[in-house]
């Protein structure tokens, strides 16, 4: 790793900082806004009414009616034992069935411009329309399927029936679209329009923590026909990583996938290493190794994605319930630095690698952009991305300053996004999140304050 | 003597590959061991043999343990120890007996995968599950050496001035310990170390399936410190168990296995007969029907996972597993479905395959009963999913779920102890309430509700022993989830909770006059 000037990087970090915080659009810099994020607000203040909102906006794809979907909100309501006069206000309407029907109402509303934000649309065609306004605005996406789990071989076969399909209609739509030369080549060469968000464990009913190559196996063989879809359409395919129990069966196919003889001309493709794992640097040790022998010489570098990782809760309470040591960072700061230490060493391999840094973090960004330029690059070589609904300001201060940021979009009906709506949910009312820290007002010197 | 606070001993992380690299390791050199000799072991005297013999489920040709039966001899030299053992092991103070068992626990954690192979190899126990059975272990003799210390101080009790009352409790004497193949270190070490720490001597007599598993368990014993006249290892068959369950020299009987053999232990051991100067108290686990509650807004991506967990692991072999899906009529169809699908991918095959879901059964007769049962659900109902590929060569029995039976089926109602699940429609909760309320086993039961109305209903009219909600319904953990049933299921005591120890002691009160000549002295 060369030796960076601890002190031009954080100079440099700053400016990049507070260049980005005034370019982002005015009146966003608090992100909590409308009326539901009045409650999230409310809900990240109270532990009991965070959990009665997550088991509400969780239920609400089962209910069967209003008056059902009222039943269950006041049931959840009812835990909480210091109700604040809003909440005792929904009480006491679930009280008559009118009351019932409106709250329901009320609430199915709330919930559904929730979903709103962080989802663009119950199908890919249906998102294509949001594609392009973000492709005009110089943001390029990354669209994630959502779903109800994989427990059946059918179930896996749809999901990748539904993957086939959304490629070709982005990549076909893609064409139209004018163009972005920012978003569409760095030095390594073309960077695909069309980019889809796949997981393996949706691809197979058969991912067992214990037994990794099972799942593997079956998943294999609907990944390979992906990719190869990807490679005739010109598009990118990215693998998403998910909680530790199948981290390890989704690394080495795609590693051992990407290195076989018929995808060394492509398609691109990516994967995620996640750095609030404690032993993601060893992950990338592997990846590393990889990019320099069984996946060297492809056409598209491989792309890392890094991210801090959406499982946190899930992975401690997992290994608490077991007596397990936790295999992420249990302080915060610890994973800050982690992927601060992860991007240098990313970036460090380029070209062999493509970086995609993924991060609501400003100082996290920061650091990417200060570090790559402290290197010589002018962004050319770096990719940044956000999440739909939770970094759009974000996304609009990035592209303002013509660097390249990706969306990842999900696209799908309610029920199968709740589970990630609630994922994000809890990520954005948990109390040590940067975007809380931001709602809270905390001035930007904090924010760009090293971990 | 200050122990620390009880946990659970970690299970193996095995979705680790190099905690996985062990495994093939231990099951390598167990293998090269050659089968176990198996004692009857009374005093300081083991007697070898090959009366019974215990071999693979998954191939039946391979001898895993030899042993000798005990003879009426045998029990009589057991229990004429044990009847000295008992004064003796009972008179030490709760924290050196208490030592002992922690002894025993190190010697469990120190040979875990050995032991965890035994398993495997014998009652062909999967891995996860072997190293659970072994932890579990473990953690029964913690929990109980912690629990004798706390009762050996008694009771509270109101004092007046002028006396003083003290409550202490005191060992029983014998237990006659009748353990089960199914959790075969386990079971047998909760309800022997139950008896040890309160100073009773014991009397195992473990299930003709899984003497080596038992053998195990009670050198584990013997080399922590465990008294040759306090525990007694008499491998046998069912006579063994009926002789001692019989004699006068048995205070307390701790069982765990079927319902049928449960109840005729009750039966026999009311029975005073002359010599007898004692009534015998019988701690029973028995068996159970389990029933599962899916209420219309459950989410079926938890509920599938955790109805396949419950009832297909360890090929559903397990008293706390899932029997009958009571399902919402709202929502019947599609988890019919989705059950199907799931059961359908379910790897049949060898317990030391990582990769496989469903191990072989147990024995001959119960892959035949299973079949049987399957029949009986083909004919009178509808199997609406099997696993595709089943083995030959082993007791195999093929995973099934079964559907529209009719409402007296004895699917529905008989515990079947393999890997058949049956769905039913129900129109509400109350309707599956009522079911589960008809039934004369009340075990585990689960629940899958998001509504915390119907969460409550449900808890207020559940007669189960071990109510799950909205996740699997077996695997409790000791000192987490005290284990045990109600109505036909069990007595009612909670193995791994607090009160289980009680069983095994009786309480003496002395009031003691603190008055004399007017003084209080």
């Amino acid at each position: 790793m060369p030796v960076v000037d601890e002190a031009r990087l954080e100079a440099a970090l700053f400016e990049v900082g507070r260049r980005l915080w005034s370019d982002l659009p005015a009146g966003t810099r608090n992100p909590f806004r409308a009326a539901d994020e009045k409650a999230m607000e409310l809900a990240s203040q109270d532990a009991e009414l965070k959990a009665a909102l997550f088991r509400f906006v969780d239920v609400v794809p089962a209910c069967r009616s209003l008056d059902d979907l009222a039943r269950h909100l006041t049931g959840f309501l009812g835990e909480v034992e210091q109700p604040p006069p809003p909440i005792a206000v929904a009480m006491r309407m679930g009280n008559s069935r009118a009351g019932r029907t409106a709250l329901g109402a009320a609430a199915a509303t709330g919930v559904k411009h929730m979903a709103h934000r962080f989802i663009v649309g119950e199908s890919p065609k249906a998102a294509l329309g949001t594609l392009r306004d973000l492709w005009k605005d110089g943001v390029a996406s990354s669209v994630d399927l959502l779903g109800e789990a994989t427990v059946t071989q059918a179930e896996a076969q749809r999901y990748a029936a539904r993957c086939d399909t959304a490629l070709e209609e982005i990549a076909t739509a893609a064409r139209s679209w004018p163009p972005r030369p920012a978003l569409e080549r760095d030095s390594a060469g073309p960077l695909p329009r069309a980019n889809l968000s796949v997981k393996v464990s949706a691809l197979t009913p058969l991912l067992r923590p214990d037994a990794p190559e099972r799942g593997k196996r079956d998943a294999a063989d609907r990944l390979r026909e992906l990719l190869r879809r990807a490679r005739e359409l010109g598009a990118h395919l990215h693998i998403d990583m998910e909680s530790l129990d199948s981290r390890d069966a989704v690394l080495e196919l795609v590693l051992e996938l990407l290195a076989e003889q018929e995808f060394r001309a492509g398609p691109s493709a990516g994967m995620v290493l996640q750095a609030y794992l404690r032993d993601s640097p060893q992950t990338l040790d592997t990846v590393l190794e990889w990019a320099a022998g069984a996946g060297a010489g492809r056409a598209y570098p491989l792309t890392v994605r890094l991210v801090k990782g959406a499982y946190w809760d899930h992975e401690v309470v997992e290994a608490a319930q077991h007596g397990w040591s936790a295999p992420v960072f249990e302080v915060k700061a610890d994973s800050d630095r982690n992927f601060e230490q992860l991007t240098r060493r990313l970036m460090d391999a380029r070209p062999a690698l493509r970086v995609a840094i993924a991060s609501h973090n400003l100082r996290s960004i920061a650091h990417a952009i200060a570090y790559d330029r402290l290197a010589g690059g002018d962004g050319t070589d770096l990719e940044l991305q956000v999440l739909r609904g939770l970094g759009d300001p974000l996304q609009h201060a990035i592209a303002a300053q013509a660097l390249r940021v990706r969306t990842y979009c999900p696209v799908g009906d309610l029920v199968a996004g709740m589970a990630y709506l609630v994922r994000r949910l809890l990520e954005n009312t948990s109390n040590d999140s940067f975007l809380a820290e931001q709602a809270k007002g905390r001035p930007l010197e904090e924010l760009l304050a090293a971990p | 003597m200050t122990l620390p606070p009880f946990v659970n001993e970690p299970v193996l992380e095995l979705r680790r590959a190099p905690v996985r690299a062990q495994l093939a390791d231990a099951l390598r050199a167990h293998d090269a061991r050659g089968p176990l000799d198996v004692p009857v072991w009374v005093g300081d005297e083991r007697r070898t043999g090959d009366e019974l013999v215990s071999t693979d489920p998954g191939a039946p040709d391979r001898v895993v343990a030899r042993a000798a039966t005990a003879t009426e001899a045998d029990v009589d030299a057991a229990l004429e120890a044990a009847r000295a053992g008992h004064r003796d092991w009972g008179r030490r103070p709760a924290e050196e007996r208490a030592e002992v068992l922690l002894l025993a626990a190190a010697w469990l954690r120190e040979h875990r995968l050995d032991i965890a192979a035994l398993e495997v190899r014998e009652c062909a126990k999967p891995w996860p599950e072997a190293d659970g059975d072994v932890c579990e272990a473990i953690d029964f003799l913690e929990y109980y050496a912690r629990g004798a210390i706390e009762i050996e101080a008694g009771s509270e009790l109101l004092q007046m001035p002028g006396e003083r009352n003290t409550l202490r409790y005191r060992p029983r004497g014998v237990v006659a310990v009748i353990s089960p193949w199914n959790f075969p270190v386990a079971i047998p070490c909760g309800m022997v170390a139950a008896g040890l720490a309160t100073g009773n001597a014991v009397v195992l007599k473990p299930a003709e399936q899984s003497p080596g598993c038992a053998y195990v368990l009670v050198r584990a014993l013997r080399e922590a410190g465990v008294p040759a006249a306090a525990l007694a290892l008499l491998p046998g068959e069912g006579d063994v168990g009926a002789a001692l369950v019989r004699d006068p020299r048995v205070h307390t009987i701790a069982f765990t296995g079927s319902s049928a053999v449960g109840q005729e232990i009750v039966r026999t051991a009311a029975e005073t007969p002359a010599a007898q100067k004692h009534l015998k108290r019988v701690i029973a686990e028995m068996g159970g029907k389990n029933c599962v509650i899916v209420d219309a807004d459950a989410d079926l991506d938890e509920v599938v996972p955790a109805l396949v967990t419950s009832a297909f692991v360890y090929a559903g072999q397990k008293c706390s597993a899932a029997a009958r899906v009571l399902v919402h009529e709202a929502i019947h169809d599609g988890l019919i479905e989705r059950l199907a699908g799931a059961v359908e991918v379910l790897e049949v095959g060898q317990a030391e395959r990582l990769d496989i879901d469903v191990p072989p059964v147990i024995e001959r007769s119960a892959q035949e009963r299973v079949a049987r049962y399957a029949d009986e659900a083909r004919r009178t109902g509808r199997i609406a999913a099997t696993a595709r590929s089943v083995p030959e060569g082993g007791w195999f029995a093929t995973p099934a779920v079964a559907a529209e039976l009719p409402p007296g089926s004895p699917v529905l109602h008989e515990e079947i102890f393999g890997p058949l699940l049956a769905v039913e429609r129900v129109r509400d909760v109350v309707d599956a309430c009522d079911r589960v309320d008809a039934s004369p086993f009340a075990l585990t039961g689960g629940l899958f509700a998001r509504n915390p109305d119907t969460v409550d209903y449900v808890v207020d009219r559940s007669p189960v022993g071990n109510l799950y909600v909205n996740r699997a319904i077996t695997g409790a953990m000791v000192a987490r989830q005290p284990f045990g049933g109600n109505r036909l299921s069990g007595t009612g005591t909670k193995a791994g909770g607090p009160g289980y120890l009680l069983q095994f002691v009786e309480p003496r009160v002395v009031t003691e006059n603190t008055m004399r000549h007017g003084l209080v002295v």
